[in-house]
């Protein structure tokens, strides 16, 4: 019976996963709190937040590792922990660093996790193991001992393990530690092949231009909850657009647009002005028309570098007021 | 509801094909390699200093030491009546340390997991490890025991403790009976260990938990005034060895000490199991 409304939730959700104020506290410290992360099927979501805000404990409770000490976890629309055996099958994980057997080699390493794989059949792990390696580039290192793998070539075992089997969900928490640049952007590649075939992916990181670059949807946690989340463009949108104007006569410029009651301040070679109540267009031909030299107009979009610091940093009091908005209107 | 398909059947891996999985990685351990071959090496040391002892003609040996000499069958049995006391007791701790908290530790645990192999499941292919491979060891002590005790000491069949002569197949049933028991005893020792390892990530933790409770219990059986705790050591059931070596044979003492062995087993395995279910990965 609970078997069938479980089916019957699955068909009906879109989110690959979703957790309700979720909660961990480990001997009285809070990690997790009030979690409500959704993770839209077919999303690419880059989960961002400084050390220690909640990251890897969301993402244990997500795929049943650990169990919340409050609220509810969806998993491929199935309820985890207990619908581990169902949901985890389609999904590949790799979680606080890859663990492997030292002793034995990489291929080897694989093939012990293969066999434990429900979807592959017995016949079929040889090959899927072989792709896997040829995928994270290890063909070559795969029958040296996992032992004196380095950093990258641990992190690429890891990468293989979560990709033995075609995956509905991909969880990767922090995929590009330990990896040189190569090794950065062939993990963006294999983030974007699996976003082109339709498979949903969470990746946790800490490196906001990887992030920016791979990421559809955007979470921010901090402090153990989630303060922002979103599409990525309109997340940077609702950040707020700037104008940059660059112009000698900075003085002019600036009182000009004072005078139309229209928020600017100088920056080196210019003004930056924002364009939160007027479009680009009519302030610049208000700049013209004042004879202010124009050399450059640039629009100016916030950086997620920009919002991050604003969204995890405590120091900007000023700014709680239109950060609470912010955060609610990605809520909803 | 009613028009909803049926949910489809969870899928698991084989079992069979998870357990070889299992025995081939522990068997490829180094630490388990080289434990099996000391200890394989245990009867072929005594033998050899039994035979040495021997020719020097009067050692003050006593007991199933003296026996050995000229009766070569009777090797693997002393052997393991040694080995039980500390050396498989050790082994079976070390491998359970390393089935859940070393493969914690290495984060390989949590691979399995993911897999998803379910937890309880896990924990029974992880016993089932440790269980094969010290029924390996013992198997292992038994057969150079019986090579060693053949080629160095002689004999034929077995001169029991009562004086009569066994016929070298019946031999071999004592000897396997020895076996079957002594594998029990390991196995209840390592239910220990595996509810300890079910609570930590230290390998070490465990080994030394598990030779602490096994000293304590001799110490303890060791104390006159403290008899009547004698039924609940496990270290009780190891005195009854000896009786292999009688004839006839006496089971009593057999029975009872495998009986109290599978007490440790299901309250070890009880323990490491709940603790299994809500144990983070």
């Amino acid at each position: 019976m609970s078997g069938l409304t479980e089916h019957g939730a699955a068909a009906e959700t879109s989110a690959a996963a979703r957790t309700k104020g979720l909660r961990k506290v480990y001997r009285g410290t809070v990690a997790v709190d009030n979690v409500d992360l959704e993770v839209p099927m077919g999303a690419v979501l880059g989960m961002l937040g400084p050390n220690g805000s909640g990251k890897t404990t969301t993402i244990r409770m997500l795929l049943g590792l650990v169990t919340p000490t409050a609220g509810s976890v969806e998993l491929l629309g199935h309820a985890m922990p207990d619908g581990a055996p169902r949901a985890l099958p389609h999904v590949g994980a790799l979680v606080e660093g890859p663990g492997f057997y030292p002793f034995l080699s990489g291929r080897e390493n694989l093939l012990r996790f293969a066999a434990a794989e429900p979807l592959l059949s017995s016949s079929d792990i040889p090959r899927a193991v072989g792709e896997a390696l040829e995928r994270v580039g290890l063909s070559g290192a795969a029958g040296r001992r996992f032992r004196g793998y380095s950093l990258g070539m641990k992190q690429r075992m890891g990468l293989a393990s979560a990709l033995l089997v075609p995956r509905r969900f991909v969880v990767l928490d922090e995929p590009t530690n330990g990896l040189d640049p190569a090794g950065t952007r062939e993990v963006r590649t294999v983030i974007a092949d699996l976003h082109a075939a339709g498979t949903t992916v969470l990746v946790s990181s800490h490196l906001l231009s990887e992030v920016e670059a791979t990421c559809t949807h955007v979470a921010v946690l901090n402090q153990g909850t989630v303060v922002a989340q979103g599409e990525l463009a309109q997340l940077l949108e609702a950040g707020g657009a700037n104008l940059l104007v660059s112009t000698p006569e900075v003085t002019l410029a600036v009182d000009t647009l004072r005078d139309n009651r229209i928020p600017a301040r100088p920056v080196p070679d210019g003004v930056r002005v924002d364009l939160t109540a007027n479009t680009a267009p009519a302030v610049v031909e208000m700049l013209v028309r004042a004879g202010v030299p124009v050399h450059e107009v640039r629009r100016q979009r916030t950086g997620l570098e920009d919002l991050f610091a604003r969204l995890t940093e405590d120091t900007a009091v000023g700014e709680i007021d239109d950060l609470d908005t912010l955060i609610t209107q990605e809520a909803r | 509801m009613t028009t909803l398909a049926a949910p489809l059947p969870v899928r698991r891996a084989p079992m069979t094909r998870v357990l070889r999985s299992e025995l081939r990685m522990v068997l490829r351990r180094p630490r388990t390699l080289i434990g099996l071959g000391l200890l394989a090496l245990v009867p072929v040391v005594m033998g050899i200093g039994i035979s040495i002892a021997a020719s020097d003609s009067s050692s003050g040996a006593e007991g199933m030491a003296a026996l050995v000499v000229g009766n070569g069958m009777l090797l693997p049995i002393f052997a393991l009546s040694i080995a039980v006391v500390m050396l498989l007791p050790l082994t079976g701790a070390m491998l359970a340390a390393d089935a859940l908290a070393g493969e914690s530790a290495h984060g390989t645990l949590r691979g399995l997991l993911m897999a998803p192999v379910g937890r309880g499941r896990l924990l029974a292919v992880k016993a089932f490890g440790v269980a094969a491979v010290t029924l390996l060891a013992v198997v292992m002590m038994a057969i150079t025991g019986i090579i060693t005790g053949v080629a160095l000491l002689g004999g034929s069949g077995m001169l029991t403790a009562s004086g009569t002569t066994l016929s070298f197949v019946d031999a071999l049933g004592r000897v396997a009976v020895t076996v079957v028991f002594v594998a029990i005893q390991v196995w209840a020792v390592a239910a220990i260990a595996m509810a300890v390892s079910a609570y930590t990530e230290h390998p070490l933790i465990v080994v030394v938990v598990t030779l602490g409770v096994i000293i304590v219990s001799g110490v303890l059986s060791s104390i006159p005034a403290l008899d009547w705790l004698r039924p609940v050591l496990i270290v009780t059931s190891w005195d009854a060895i000896s009786e292999v070596i009688v004839d006839p044979l006496s089971w009593r003492p057999l029975v009872e000490g495998t009986l109290r062995a599978l007490c440790y087993l299901a309250i070890g395995g009880s323990i490491a199991f709940s603790r299994m279910l809500t144990r983070d990965g």
